[in-house]
């Protein structure tokens, strides 16, 4: 009963936060709404790895291949094929997720840290792939400028699209935490052994969460064209995929909206620290030093815990 | 029910078990005994599909079951706790339990009804009787150890078992625990008719509860019979009752 | 000797002696990183950065030796030294705190160390590209099988590389701490309750890996240019050659290195636009046949 009304409470928060996000571009000039549409995506790439890594407990190191393949399947399909361009954001997620397939089934039969390196591997291959291939993927230039549909090429309204989708996602994302399936991918992250041993198929929940978490990863960098218009070798580069990692233990990476947290954070962070000085790195190394040493659940795991005892913990004692 | 038939495994050369035998019949409750290191675990790995046996065969209802994956001989509804405590940390009792019932319902495959109004009657009758009722909502992480072992017994329970794999189901509980434990494992065999297949070190209780012995001794069964059939056995004095565990070569 | 060439072409195996050489360089950072990783548990991203401050370390000797052969001596001893002393400040002002857990834990805290250690460096030694010369005495070429060139200094990279593992098999398997070291990636809470104080154990070990980051930072700095960056790919290059070798297993590492760095130059004659995938291809095909390494890993 204390955990639904504290649910019912979040609930409220979250409904507010939508309802502002909803406001915004009447209020705030148009840097900060991109900036919040990167907020927004990377956001939903963060949760997406989070499906993977806080509810799923499998070391998925390079997250950001997804990401990139995701985005440049959709520039590719936008600027070389004469297709809708709506089938485009489409297919972009699609083919992440068919990536995320092969790559799974290749990467499933070892466990964490092989899992991961393993992984790293197979994604190099792939990031080589984009930045050698100038015929096709324009290598290290990457595709820019890439032509939109007009009913989303102004930024409020890439914005008010990227809001929904990214919304439209993260509702997804969250029912099927909630579902039996989220139940045994979180059994799996627990005790895989056990979770065998009541009858659960423990790869064929793995690989199929890999594949939900690549296909997200994909949207995201979909709405990363709509919002950027360019895609470039970068975004799946493996120091992105730690950095989206970062995002999730920053934000807390036990809770669903932790990921979405730390995006926030981290993006807000960088955009103002560059105004000051070139050592972006630096400042976030420290933070990150400090989150693992002082909050090793980050900031929303932080707050939930503190919540639990004030709430919780005195209904228990009477 | 259960037949296992010269069961070998080996890890690096080490023969853990060894030419192991054992049949189980509908409706009994097995005991294996041995000294540490004798190999039981192992036997209960092997059955149960977690480590795949270098020769030998596992035969449950008449059908070869030697090998198949844990996922697999669950469904075949046979359900084990371990001996070391192996639960859902993270996950509160109740969910612990449901989990094991949708999986065995094959509901875990859907996304996207929520769990939360799935499986509720069959998981709080379960915890009903078990008598962990109580504590539902708590995470299990916060458990004392003897509920921890209870519930072990509660998720295998979620699988709808006709045979149940009990790995030293009373280890490391207070005694009154361990009474209340033994009264739980009774009962299941009496009002559901389960077939119960377990190892324990406590004497007292094997010969309290368990129909017949299967003593096991450096990973070879050296004999299975009824109680008073093991009590007077001159090997299995020699190896296990008399103290020492040295002389039985 | 022509028939030697008929067999294989001397384009071949100029490419091979160039991949040998990058071999000793893969093979000293990645042997550091899998000892770091069989005793410690530690995935050292910050591996990589430390392999970047020697190189820019051995710069600064060099230029502060007069740029001649001592200073390319002076780099060889001062550099690995000065990424060990960084290193142990590190581990005893931060990672000691933190064995116990877990590995994602471990990993990202490394990767921050690594933004930090990258940005100290872009403070320290700007943003520039520096280089290295060539030691005096290593200039000029040998010939090999009668009239392959083949530069000097690359001569004495492939010395140097088994001198190193020899040392490193010594200090793992004769020396006390190693033995200790060895005990404790087997079974860490056995070592500590025989009252070894396994803490400095610890510290030494990992000192040692980084300070073989250093020295294959000092070693790679003459044949490249000294730049920001060059970090990235070869963190990420040791890393699979452990992996494939089977973590915490030196000669595990060597074997990496060799079928990685042939794997690379030979690549590169096969297929010039691709061939770099070659070497992340063999580490594919070794993962999917071997899913714990060639060698026996350590965990």
């Amino acid at each position: 009963m204390v955990q639904s009304r504290m649910r019912g409470k979040a609930q409220l928060y979250v409904y507010a936060g939508i309802v502002v996000l909803f406001v915004l571009p009447l209020i705030l000039p148009r840097f900060y709404i991109y900036l919040t549409s990167i907020i927004l995506l990377t956001g939903l790439l963060a949760t997406s790895l989070n499906l993977v890594l806080g509810y799923g407990g499998i070391f998925q190191f390079h997250h950001a291949v997804f990401y990139g393949v995701g985005a440049y399947a959709t520039a590719l399909m936008l600027t070389k094929s004469g297709l809708s361009p709506w089938l485009s954001f489409i297919v972009g997620p699609l083919v992440s997720g068919f990536l995320s397939f092969i790559m799974g089934l290749i990467c499933i039969r070892l466990s964490k840290l092989y899992f991961g390196m393993l992984q790293i591997s197979l994604g190099s291959l792939v990031w080589i792939i984009v930045y050698r291939w100038y015929s096709f993927t324009g290598g290290d230039d990457g595709i820019h400028g890439v032509p939109l549909p007009d009913i989303i090429s102004s930024p409020n309204s890439a914005y008010y699209f990227t809001l929904i989708v990214t919304a439209a996602c993260l509702f997804v994302t969250y029912k099927m935490i909630r579902s039996p399936f989220g139940s045994a991918l979180q059994g799996i992250r627990d005790n895989p052994v056990r979770s065998e041993m009541i009858g659960i198929n423990v790869k064929r929940h793995q690989l199929l969460a890999l594949i939900i978490a690549g296909f997200f990863a994909g949207v995201a960098g979909s709405l990363f064209i709509v919002v950027d218009n360019t895609v470039f070798p970068d975004m799946l580069f493996w120091t992105l995929s730690l950095e989206v990692l970062i995002m999730c233990l920053l934000g807390g990476w036990f809770t669903f909206l932790g990921p979405m947290l730390g995006a926030a954070i981290i993006i807000m962070l960088r955009t103002f620290v560059s105004t000051y000085t070139t050592y972006w790195a630096l400042v976030l190394g420290v933070l990150m030093m400090f989150v693992i040493f002082f909050l090793p659940n980050g900031v929303l795991g932080y707050i939930e815990e503190k919540i639990k005892k004030d709430f919780i913990e005195p209904v228990i004692k009477e | 029910m259960l037949e296992v038939k010269s069961l070998s495994k080996s890890f690096d050369g080490f023969k853990a078990v060894n030419n192991a035998n054992l049949d189980v019949q509908k409706g009994e409750i097995v005991a294996v005994i041995g000294p540490n290191g004798a190999g039981k675990t192992t036997l209960f790995n092997l059955i149960t599909g977690i480590l795949k046996p270098d020769s030998g065969t596992v035969h449950f209802k008449g059908e070869n079951i030697t090998g198949f994956p844990p996922y697999e001989i669950c469904r075949k509804r046979i359900s084990r706790s371990f001996q070391i405590v192996n639960i859902f940390p993270r996950l509160t009792v109740f969910e612990n339990v449901q989990v094991s019932i949708l999986s065995r319902e094959k509901r875990t495959w859907n996304l996207f009804t929520p769990s939360t109004k799935l499986a509720i009657d069959e998981t709080n009758r379960i915890l009903e009787s078990v008598g962990l009722v109580q504590k539902k909502d708590r995470m299990t992480a916060l458990l004392s150890h003897g509920d921890s072992k209870v519930l072990e017994i509660a998720m295998a329970l979620g699988g709808n078992p006709e045979f149940l794999i009990l790995d030293e189901p009373t280890a490391g509980m207070a005694p009154e625990e361990t009474f209340r434990c033994i009264e739980l494992v009774k009962r299941l065999s009496e009002e559901l008719g389960l077939t119960i297949l377990f190892c324990e070190h406590d004497m007292e209780i094997v010969f309290g509860i368990a129909d017949r012995i299967m003593v096991m001794v450096r990973g070879a069964t050296i004999v299975q019979g009824s109680c008073d059939e093991v009590r007077c056995n001159e090997a299995v004095q020699n190896a296990y009752l008399g103290g020492s565990d040295v002389c039985l070569m | 000797m022509d028939f030697f060439y008929a067999i294989i072409p001397p384009k071949v195996l100029s490419q091979i002696f160039v991949g040998l050489s990058r071999t000793t360089i893969l093979f000293i950072v990645s042997s550091g990183l899998s000892l770091i990783l069989g005793v410690l548990r530690i995935p050292n991203v910050a591996h990589g950065s430390l392999y970047m401050i020697g190189a820019f370390m051995a710069y600064s000797l060099s230029v502060l030796f007069g740029g001649g052969d001592l200073g390319f001596w002076m780099a060889l001893i001062g550099a690995p030294l000065g990424v060990a002393i960084i290193s142990l400040v590190a581990e005893r002002g931060v990672f000691r705190y933190l064995y116990e857990r877990e590995h994602l834990m471990l990993l990202l805290l490394t990767f921050a160390f690594s933004l930090v250690f990258g940005d100290l460096v872009k403070i320290v030694w700007g943003t520039e590209y520096k280089s290295v010369p060539v030691p005096q005495m290593f200039h000029g070429f040998v010939y090999l099988f009668g009239g392959l060139p083949f530069p000097l200094y690359n001569l004495f990279l492939l010395i140097v590389g088994p001198i190193v593992a020899v040392a490193l098999w010594l200090f793992v398997n004769k020396t006390k701490i190693g033995k200790i070291g060895r005990a404790a990636a087997v079974d860490r809470e056995m070592v500590g309750a025989v009252g070894i104080n396994v803490s400095w154990v610890f510290a030494i070990v990992f000192v040692i890996g980084c300070l073989l980051a250093g020295l294959g930072g000092v070693l790679v700095a003459p044949t490249v240019s000294v730049t920001l960056g060059m970090d990235h790919t070869l963190i990420m290059e040791a890393f699979l050659i452990v992996i494939m070798g089977g973590l915490g297993n030196i000669w595990g590492a060597l074997l990496g290195a060799l079928i990685f760095g042939l794997s690379q130059s030979l690549g590169i004659l096969i297929w010039s636009q691709f061939g770099i995938i070659f070497p992340y291809a063999a580490v594919i095909v070794v993962l999917l046949f071997r899913p714990t390494g060639l060698l026996k890993s350590t965990w």
